[in-house]
């Protein structure tokens, strides 16, 4: 084991840098963004840990091949989070399964945060009804939506993670934001009834 | 979340299969290669334009009167219309593929491409070089000539009084054309007039309008050059 500790004081740009001159140094990198982007794949995928690894290791392995692409205008974090996302997209299209949501518990208080859902409909945020409210959602805006308020990333990022015009971005947030509280609402007037 | 052990498998891998990045050169050349073709195909749309262009000015409107809406229709550039729309798609394609393409809408990108077109098209038929590209592929291509062009079917019907084809022969008082299916003509020019800049000289293209005679035999009213009428 290499001791990183000094990674913690370079920036994501020297640490590309470095990596392009010995691969050890890409391991700061990769522990950087571990756990960010697991938790991401998880989320988007629904897969298990494991196979989120699986695919969080071709992510790492795909990110060293191109690093030499990585356009310095971006920021590091959007160009492996798309990396990510174009990995996850691919691999959830292989297992041919519609891929919903995973939420843990912090993820639920981001959600509830966000759309402040409490107040507007008196209800007690329920985990797996946003799960599956979420899950619900077309695509384009379950992986806005992930982006925005769980990952918490800005629209630029965003718009350079899923290589989209910001005004769509923009677009798809506020259009997901509406279709997701529909969704919801009727999953609490459905469990209301039953 | 645990996930200690993801980080060091990537790194023995990427010892353990000597993996090395991709070369700083294939990504230039990508770059490049990608706005290689997104600058030849906004040529092209240039040119593409002013032939569209071309076509539209020098089309026989002042016929409408005469032979009806449908001759109008019959003699609107649809190839160059077609393979227009084809490279502004082309163009949204390829500038989408160059690095920051993405971030600008559709109807941006598209946008700034039918300006550019419409902006060096224009130039490029002030420069009549759509008029020289248009002359040569007639000339040049059969195919051209007789599928693209569809001014040539219209002035293929002696017997509604519009004839064209190419100058073989002057006489006193009459030309000897050929038509596009290989047939001469003898026309009558004594009471004909030129409209435009026609040149009647061997080897010109010209278009007839009057009435046949006979077979071979047809009399000139107005003589225009192929390209237009001005």
């Amino acid at each position: 084991m290499i001791d990183h500790s000094p990674c913690n004081e370079k920036t994501d740009v020297e640490l590309v840098g470095m990596s392009l001159i010995d691969s050890m140094h890409f391991l700061c990198l990769t522990k950087r963004y571990e756990d960010k982007l697991l938790r991401y794949i998880i989320r988007i995928s629904k897969f298990s840990r494991e196979d989120a690894e699986d695919v969080l290791q071709d992510v790492f392995i795909k990110t060293y091949f191109n690093l030499n692409g990585f356009d310095k205008d971006l920021k590091f974090s959007s160009w492996i989070y798309r990396i990510a996302h174009n990995e996850a997209v691919s691999a959830i299209r292989k297992k041919v399964v519609r891929p919903s949501i995973a939420l843990e518990v912090e993820d639920l208080v981001k959600f509830g945060d966000s759309f402040d859902m409490t107040k507007e409909m008196d209800n007690a945020l329920d985990r797996k009804m946003i799960d599956e409210a979420l899950s619900k959602l077309d695509e384009k805006y379950r992986e806005v939506l992930v982006l925005r308020f769980l990952d918490e990333k800005d629209y630029v990022e965003i718009a350079d993670i899923l290589k989209k015009p910001i005004s769509t971005v923009g677009n798809l947030i506020l259009r997901g934001k509406k279709l997701f509280k529909e969704e919801y609402e009727k999953l609490v007037v459905d469990k209301g009834r039953n | 979340m645990e996930n200690k052990n993801i980080s060091q498998i990537v790194l023995e891998r990427i010892k353990s299969d000597g993996l090395k990045p991709i070369s700083k050169n294939v990504f230039s050349i990508k770059r490049v290669l990608f706005w290689t073709a997104v600058v030849v195909s906004l040529i092209v749309g240039a040119f593409t334009f002013s032939l569209v262009l071309s076509s539209l000015l020098n089309n026989d409107w002042d016929l409408y009167s005469k032979f009806g809406f449908n001759f109008i229709l019959k003699t609107l550039p649809y190839f160059w219309i077609i393979s227009l729309i084809i490279f502004v798609i082309l163009g949204d394609y390829y500038y989408r593929k160059t690095l920051h393409g993405y971030r600008h809408t559709l109807i941006v990108v598209v946008g700034a491409y039918m300006a550019s077109s419409i902006i060096f098209g224009s130039l490029f038929y002030i420069l009549k070089l759509g008029e020289v590209v248009e002359k040569s592929l007639s000339e040049v291509s059969p195919a051209y000539r007789n599928i693209i062009l569809n001014r040539h079917e219209v002035w293929a019907h002696p017997e509604d009084g519009l004839l064209s084809g190419k100058i073989t022969r002057i006489n006193d008082g009459t030309i000897e054309v050929i038509d596009s299916n290989g047939i001469t003509w003898i026309i009558d020019t004594t009471s004909s007039i030129n409209r435009g800049k026609v040149e009647i000289e061997v080897g010109e293209r010209i278009k007839i309008m009057g009435d046949i005679i006979d077979t071979n035999n047809f009399s000139a009213d107005e003589i225009r050059p192929w390209l237009g009428v001005r």
